[in-house]
């Protein structure tokens, strides 16, 4: 199958990434090996490395918001966005951490310059980031065991949910396609090293 | 989901249905289902049992549920343009959620071919002829459709159809929160959304009696939608 092969050119990407130094967030997904048969037969394992990959990019949205309410002097409707997803960001990675138990992985490092400091760019961000998460999410759920896929729905719309709110607030269609686009482990992995704001291990 | 009914639907039409099912709405429930396909004699048999025996059992019983519900929301959206009776950031709204609702329709029915369900007639009883029914009951809508799709999909066999699933159960979310925040409650109200059984489902659209009949018999090939 053609999605096989294009599957295996990520996997490929993917491990790529890691060697030549990438952040924990896309070691989160690789330890082990993506592309490795745990994660394709949906064993427990494949399972952790995912919710894993979950767990840090929650952290990562979490840290965002907690910054940015702290330095970016938010007011008005954004400031309710960031407080009220940020609540949410935060239950998520309690969520995940106590779904992993002692295989959750500590979080990263962050540094997200001017995103949490200026409003436009933390909208901006905020933006990118949870876009970024549903396509992430929903790009691995059918390699997840069925009670995992249960767990990460219940999260994957409420992020699809804080999507659409912040693109509305900056003026962006909230829905912008019939058919919400999914993302591979290593086109995300890429997306979030672009963004600069994973630094090392914590 | 229930704040946010309990906030919009005033006249108490959709949730009506919202409490613990009695046995007089489970056994309509099913033959609901039954009308529609969706589950066969055993299911319907199984009107006193828990709410699992009333599933769509099988992907092609899971996508028809989901092409059931995606007719029911492309009609209301359809409708509601036809008329008229919007302005706006909502009648802008309704024109591009619509535009997506149909959309889904027409990919069910691909995937479906003459498998597919019939499309059922509708009557919106006026929850098309003012912004205020539209806005009420497009919430209701959209919330309930990421409920119905989050219940299915650990249900989906098909990874191919999962994703599909999915691609749509990540978008009536951004229809939930876009149109939950034109009603002026929160788009995103907590941080885990609940999935709901077909069963529920079924019984919160039933008790709108949007649903009025059947055009064409279930499998009958032709439909183009």
């Amino acid at each position: 199958m053609a999605e096989g092969r294009s599957e295996a050119a990520e996997h490929t990407a993917s491990r790529r990434a890691v060697l030549s130094g990438a952040s924990l967030v896309a070691a989160g997904i690789i330890v082990g090996g993506v592309g490795a048969p745990a994660i394709g037969s949906g064993s427990r394992l494949g399972d952790a490395e995912i919710l894993n990959f979950a767990l840090e990019m929650e952290e990562l949205q979490a840290a965002l918001y907690e910054q940015a309410l702290r330095h970016a002097g938010l007011t008005g409707e954004l400031a309710q966005y960031a407080r009220v997803v940020g609540g949410h960001e935060r239950e998520h990675v309690a969520f995940l951490r106590q779904t992993l138990g002692s295989r959750a992985k500590p979080a990263p490092a962050f540094d997200f310059g001017d995103a949490v400091t200026d409003p436009d760019r933390f909208a901006a961000a905020a933006r990118v980031l949870e876009d970024l998460g549903v396509a992430a999410l929903d790009g691995q759920a059918a390699n997840l065991t069925k009670p995992s896929l249960a767990a990460v729905a219940t999260i994957v719309s409420v992020e699809a949910r804080h999507a659409a709110w912040i693109r509305d607030l900056l003026g962006e269609l909230p829905a912008p396609t019939a058919a919400n686009p999914s993302e591979g482990a290593a086109r995300v992995i890429a997306a979030i090293r672009r963004t600069g704001y994973v630094k090392a291990s914590a | 989901m229930s704040d946010g009914l309990d906030r919009l639907d005033r006249d108490g039409a959709l949730a009506e249905a919202l409490g613990s099912l009695g046995s007089a709405t489970r056994r309509r429930v099913l033959r609901t289902l039954a009308a529609a396909g969706l589950i066969g004699a055993a299911g319907l048999a199984a009107a006193g049992a828990a709410d699992a025996a009333a599933e769509p059992q099988g992907d092609i019983a899971i996508l028809n549920y989901a092409l059931t519900l995606e007719y029911l929301q492309s009609a209301f959206y359809t409708e509601v343009e036809r008329i008229g009776s919007l302005t706006g950031e909502t009648a802008r709204l309704a024109r591009i959620v619509g535009g997506h609702e149909r959309a889904h329709v027409r990919m069910l029915l691909d995937v479906l071919g003459d498998r597919a369900v019939a499309k059922p007639a509708f009557d919106f009883h006026g929850a098309t002829d003012s912004q205020t029914a539209f806005v009420r009951t497009a919430v209701a809508f959209e919330d309930l459709g990421v409920a119905a799709y989050k219940g299915q999909a650990p249900r989906i066999a098909s990874p191919a159809y999962l994703e599909a699933a999915l691609a749509i159960h990540a978008t009536e979310a951004r229809h939930a929160a876009w149109i939950r925040r034109i009603a002026g409650v929160l788009p995103a109200q907590s941080a885990f959304d609940r999935p709901a059984s077909a069963a529920h489902v079924i019984s919160v659209v039933d008790s709108t009696h949007f649903i009025v009949g059947r055009t064409r018999a279930a499998g009958m090939p032709g439909f183009t939608g």
